[in-house]
């Protein structure tokens, strides 16, 4: 028999069984609407996070920590680490970078500058006849895509300049947020305390706003901080640490690569030397780890689906071959061999497979296309969209549930294609 | 020509043994119409299944055009029934929820005949049993005579040369069995194909060439093969 004719054969079967054909293809439906989903969030998932990272670190920048031995029972006391025994990582401590190694990383060929992490840490933030309000400030990377409500920064920062926050904008009382431009607005810091000054002492540090950013779906340092250059974070982290302990301790510095392809080589040689170098694939990468975890899980839970509807397939089709001994023995009777017989349940089997994968698929891209804009809203994600599905992806979600349907077929295929025609033509 | 030299066949094994053909030989001419008759159990329905290559008895040969079918392989077997025979049954086996044309098409499919040249041979197998205007209905719908028009249109699709009818009128009133007989020995008559019917119904062997008696596995008596009548 031909394939073809089999296949149609298998098909016409199918349809004079319409509900219990259905309700089998509705089991394996589940595990594909759940795979489908899962994978279309994955994906969704990994391209947002790309382009959140991609938005917020620089190609050309590596983060660099200094490398720090897992501290495992008592330590030798060393005077440069900075003890971070009521810090988040517990005991222990954190090898930090000092502004001499800052210098050496700088003459690495191929670095084209390296910017401590300053971290300024401020009081509030105040402008003329207004309220305190508790501030953040992060320093200003030309590289990190920022949108504005108003005004806008070409390249760099001056020292003297702030970038607000819409929100900062709002609660300092200006009109609107272009009327934010070119004011004035203060930032105070602390002084820590040491032996040389133990009583605190504060300090006023202005700037003109020179934009305001927006909220954007994307630009995460949009959202919490307002924005100032590199100089005049250096002079506040100096106002606030000079003659402390930690002065001159940096635990992060930003490696700046004259090349974005060299960044990789630059990290190895930066490992050489001791020190971690994190590139913006790296964050990308440790971010996708999780992603690719939580989708793992959801996987496990489709796959989960389809083993059940696997044993459905098993007995639905079983079931159809002792109904249908007597057809069964007629077509080898008629010359059938048990090959084509068996292959007539097979085909059957990936029909079932089929529709359940298309009804599964076709459902969780109907609910996920109604979802998307809902998850964006709840999320607050903008116009950016987590569920991508690719058809690619469906489709070979549908020919793998096919296959997994016609392995499930073989058992009954096997029984219908062994069953011996007198048998089953003996009447009464 | 279809030469049974011989054929023994038991079921069981040892002291539950059951000789179900003890040995049976004769000899059926091309185009001949031929009774096997017997009571229920007697054998009958194992000669004709044997005769077919469905069963393997395990002693004899069955000679079809000057091949022992009985050595082929099991595909060559399927084929070669695929491509000579075809059988009628006391309960048609046909399937009522598709439609006469896909009934009918089967042996079509089975026999690998190209799909241009099917629908051809289809109506012609409709139109000889008078089921034409039928095509396109499921089976279900048919009367039981229709039924068995039908699959008599299905037997005969491929133009086999050799027609197995297993009581073929067994399901039937007397009228509407006549009409179905009467297909049959049209086919054998119009395209000289070989029609061996197994019953017990006298009146139908009677209308056949010859009759094969068989009681218990063994032939009782054959009438008008070879020349021969009369107890053998």
């Amino acid at each position: 028999m031909k394939i073809n004719d089999t296949i149609q054969r298998a098909g016409r079967s199918l349809r004079q069984a319409k509900a219990r054909t259905l309700l089998t293809s509705l089991a394996i439906g589940v595990g594909a609407f759940t795979i489908t989903l899962s994978l279309a969030g994955g994906q969704g998932g990994r391209e947002y996070t790309d382009s959140i990272v991609s938005a917020n670190t620089n190609v050309n920048e590596l983060v660099v920590t200094k490398k720090s031995e897992v501290p495992t029972g008592i330590q030798e006391y060393n005077p440069d680490a900075s003890a971070t025994s009521s810090g988040p990582l517990g005991g222990g401590s954190i090898a930090t970078i000092s502004n001499e190694e800052v210098a050496q990383l700088e003459k690495i060929d191929g670095v084209e500058s390296v910017t401590p992490n300053y971290a300024p840490s401020v009081n509030y933030v105040t402008t003329e006849g207004q309220k305190k309000y508790d501030a953040s400030v992060s320093t200003y990377t030309k590289s990190v895509s920022l949108e504005y409500a108003a005004g806008s920064v070409d390249g760099t920062l001056a020292s003297d300049e702030i970038i607000l926050t819409e929100e900062y904008a709002d609660v300092l009382g200006y009109k609107n947020h272009a009327d934010a431009i070119g004011k004035q607005v203060t930032i105070n810091a602390t002084k820590l305390s040491t032996s040389f000054a133990p009583v605190p002492s504060t300090k006023d540090f202005t700037f003109k706003v020179k934009a305001v950013s927006s909220a954007n779906g994307l630009a995460f340092r949009s959202q919490g901080s307002m924005l100032i250059s590199d100089a005049a974070a250096k002079e506040i982290y100096t106002y606030v640490n000079e003659d402390t302990s930690m002065f001159g301790k940096f635990i992060l510095a930003s490696v700046r690569v004259t090349d974005a392809d060299r960044a990789e080589e630059i990290k190895g040689i930066l490992d050489g030397k001791g020190y971690d170098a994190q590139t913006a694939a790296d964050v990308l990468g440790t971010i996708n780890t999780f992603i690719n975890v939580l989708l793992g899980i959801l996987l496990g839970f489709g796959a989960l689906a389809v083993l059940t509807s696997v044993f459905g397939i098993i007995n639905t089709q079983y079931i159809s071959v002792l109904e249908r001994t007597q057809q069964i023995g007629l077509m080898k009777a008629l010359g059938m061999s048990g090959r084509d017989v068996g292959r007539l349940f097979k085909y059957e089997a990936a029909w079932v497979g089929f529709l359940g994968g298309a009804i599964g698929a076709g459902f969780a891209f109907v609910i996920g296309t109604i979802a998307n804009p809902l998850i964006s809203k709840a999320l607050d994600l903008g116009d950016i969209y987590l569920l991508k599905f690719d058809p690619i992806q469906v489709a070979v979600v549908i020919i793998g549930l096919i296959l997994i349907s016609v392995a499930a077929g073989i058992f009954p295929a096997r029984k219908a294609s062994r069953l011996d025609p007198i048998e089953a033509l003996r009447t009464e | 020509m279809i030469e049974v030299k011989g054929i023994t066949k038991t079921y069981g094994k040892k002291q539950n043994a059951f000789l179900a053909l003890d040995n049976v030989s004769f000899t059926i001419p091309e185009g001949m119409t031929v009774a096997i008759i017997g009571k229920s159990g007697s054998g009958k329905s194992t000669l004709m299944h044997a005769m077919s290559g469905l069963d393997r008895p395990e002693i004899g040969e069955v000679v079809i055009n000057g091949e022992n079918i009985l050595t082929l392989k099991q595909r060559k077997i399927d084929a070669f029934r695929a491509s000579t025979m075809s059988f009628i049954f006391q309960s048609f086996f046909i399937q009522p929820n598709e439609t006469c044309y896909d009934n009918v098409v089967l042996p079509l499919e089975i026999a690998e005949v190209p799909r241009n040249k099917r629908r051809a041979k289809v109506e012609a197998a409709l139109a000889a049993v008078e089921l034409t205007d039928k095509i396109r209905k499921k089976a279900a719908t048919l009367s039981g005579g229709q039924k068995q028009r039908l699959a008599i249109a299905r037997a005969i699709v491929n133009e086999p040369k050799i027609l197995f009818a297993d009581e073929p009128t067994g399901n039937l009133d007397s009228v509407t069995g006549a009409v179905v007989e009467e297909f049959l020995f049209n086919y054998s008559k119009t395209n000289n194909a070989t029609l061996i019917v197994v019953t017990h119904d006298p009146e139908l062997a009677e209308k056949c060439d010859a009759r094969i008696e068989i009681v218990d596995g063994k032939i009782q008596a054959i009438y008008g093969l070879d020349g021969k009548s009369g107890t053998v």
